[in-house]
């Protein structure tokens, strides 16, 4: 009997947390479909095909250029995250198997970087940014982001698990540790390499300080910023606009996300993040 | 005259550890040099100016003049800045008191005997909004936050509760801020408890239910002390996180009414980039470092308390 309620209890708890998560996100849907703001705030919220269009979509276009900020925001991500998987999987490699002096003094580097985050050096990275001319350009949002001491120390950790025999194999036949490193190493990573990139691409996906500092002009905006521009500045005062333009910035998260859920569960899941 | 035999290069394995070590400098230099260049230049050298720029007057227009100890006079007599810091350090707090507890409390709960798809259904559903952008989340609360129309204030009153000024008054407006970004981060916490309840021996919790452990037992005994390395990992990332949230405030409040929902990194932010004051700025930012080093020093310091290692 007590078993039966800690089960109805358990389940009471993870549904009503799975609604609490997924009603913003269908409300704002509907929102999106709506005909006028009244509409938008109808409650409750009902679905009446009447009242519901599809225009909303067209005037997110019209009024801001949705979709050269989905492609800004694609390029920073996607470059930021193939250059960071780069350094921090060459560092890490050298952090888990190479033998060196000053190691561990340079291993404390990396950990103290994780408590100078961008926001405490944004003024001076802001300068220097100016002093090069890449205000204002997408290089300005690539170029912070591509060291990461979160992303060496997670590719150390799991470069640290990995069984040595092979590596061992590999070295009596010859190969030098960049062939090592790109054989042997890289291969066996598939999740941790998975987890740092979906991480490292979030972050940037979602970051408005950097774009909100380094870029003036509209067209160069990323996603973040471009809500909010539709939203405010560019706002024509159509909450149904607004809404849409959310919506927009959703589905294509979503649907990737669903795709590769397996893949983004797992290797999370299975990367062990502890210190 | 007499001639040598080339000897052949000797294997790894017969190499002597100093040459060894001497032959790896090489390559370790090869293999750092991206991440060496890219933390000179972005990381080390901005810190440097950080440091630099706090001891000067700077505004865009003209370069600076030095003013020596100056702006750290003003972070003094910043009557603002203590406010803004209690303001960021509460929402920290409780944003990092949700992620570690509730987190952990629905990674538990994940753990029940279920079918497949059911979990997970669950797992995606509460990871979704950690993938979503910031600004997209704090705009769809701004919707659902508002006082007379938001969907919030229509649930509660249909169970009887009074309407709130979550946007607009000092008290809820700190709370929407916490409650948004909560709502956005969980995600990540509970999947990273997972992966932590995962690599608990199963062995272990078997023996406990031999011996006749209740659930509440096996939790303390077993579940967490094996599951505080990753308790540690969350503390620690999820303070540093939450002390720089500036996309929620920025498209929530505003930092209002006042300076109730403000964070450090607004107020920098509008330092910085508003009144184009950057050497004050800087001297801001250090100040932000230094909570981060303390916080981060206590918290390891405190971990061997309670963190088990096997």
């Amino acid at each position: 009997m007590s078993r039966l309620l800690a089960r109805v209890a358990t389940f009471t708890i993870l549904v009503l947390a799975a609604l609490a998560i997924s009603a913003p996100f269908l409300w704002i849907f509907r929102g999106a479909f709506s005909a006028s703001d009244a509409e938008l705030y109808r409650l409750p919220p009902t679905f009446h095909p009447g009242n519901l269009t599809g225009a909303n979509f067209g005037k997110v276009t019209d009024q801001v250029p949705y979709f050269r900020f989905f492609l800004n925001s694609i390029i920073v991500s996607t470059t930021i995250t193939v250059c960071q998987i780069v350094t921090c999987a060459t560092a890490a490699y050298a952090f888990a198997r190479l033998h060196f002096r000053g190691k561990n003094v340079l291993f404390a580097v990396v950990i103290g970087s994780l408590m100078i985050p961008i926001q405490v050096t944004i003024v001076p990275l802001f300068l220097v940014m100016s002093k090069m001319h890449l205000t204002n350009t997408l290089w300005a949002l690539i170029l912070p982001g591509i060291f990461s001491g979160f992303g060496i120390f997670l590719l150390r950790q799991h470069f640290l698990a990995l069984p040595g025999e092979l590596e061992e194999a590999a070295r009596i036949d010859g190969a030098g540790h960049l062939r090592t490193f790109v054989r042997i190493i890289l291969p066996l990573s598939g999740p941790s390499i998975a987890t740092l990139g979906i991480l490292c691409f979030t972050y940037w996906w979602n970051d408005l300080l950097l774009p909100l500092v380094m870029i003036s002009d509209t067209d160069r905006q990323t996603l973040p910023v471009g809500l909010v521009l539709l939203a405010g500045r560019f706002s024509t005062g159509s909450l149904g606009t607004i809404a849409a333009g959310i919506a927009m910035a959703i589905v294509p998260v979503l649907v990737v996300f669903i795709a590769a859920q397996r893949y983004i569960v797992q290797s999370i899941a299975s990367s062990g993040l502890k210190l | 005259m007499t001639t040598t035999k080339a000897v052949p290069p000797a294997l790894g394995r017969g190499e002597s550890p100093r040459r060894r070590k001497k032959k790896d400098g090489l390559a370790a230099l090869g293999f750092l040099s991206p991440a060496i260049v890219t933390f000179l230049v972005f990381v080390l050298a901005p810190t440097a100016g950080v440091l630099y720029l706090s001891f000067y007057d700077w505004n865009l227009l003209s370069d600076g003049t030095y003013v020596g100890f100056d702006n750290f006079d003003k972070l003094v007599h910043d009557d603002r800045l203590l406010g803004v810091y209690g303001s960021t350090a509460y929402m920290a707090l409780v944003i990092l008191m949700v992620n570690v507890v509730f987190g952990l409390l629905l990674a538990v709960l994940l753990e029940t005997r279920m079918p497949r798809w059911l979990r997970g259904f669950f797992r995606l559903s509460f990871l979704f909004p950690f993938v979503v952008s910031a600004s997209a989340v704090a705009l769809i609360w701004r919707f659902l936050l508002n006082k007379d129309l938001g969907l919030v204030n229509y649930v509660l009153g249909l169970i009887g509760l009074d309407r709130i000024d979550w946007l607009g008054s000092s008290a809820w407006a700190p709370v929407s801020v916490i409650v948004v970004n909560s709502w956005k981060t969980v995600g990540f916490s509970i999947l990273v408890y997972i992966a932590g309840l995962q690599a608990i021996p199963a062995v272990l919790k078997e023996a406990a239910i031999v011996d006749g452990a209740n659930a509440w037992t096996r939790f303390w005994r077993i579940t967490f002390p094996m599951l505080s390395p990753t308790i540690f990992f969350l503390v620690v990332i999820n303070t540093i996180n939450s002390f720089q949230i500036f996309a929620e405030p920025r498209v929530l409040t505003q930092g209002g009414p006042g300076d109730a929902s403000r964070t450090i990194v607004e107020y920098l932010y509008d330092r910085a980039f508003g009144d184009f004051d950057l050497g004050y700025a800087s001297a801001i930012g250090i100040t932000l470092m230094l909570v981060l080093i303390v916080l981060t020093a206590i918290q390891f310091r405190l971990s061997r308390r309670w963190t088990f290692y096997e």
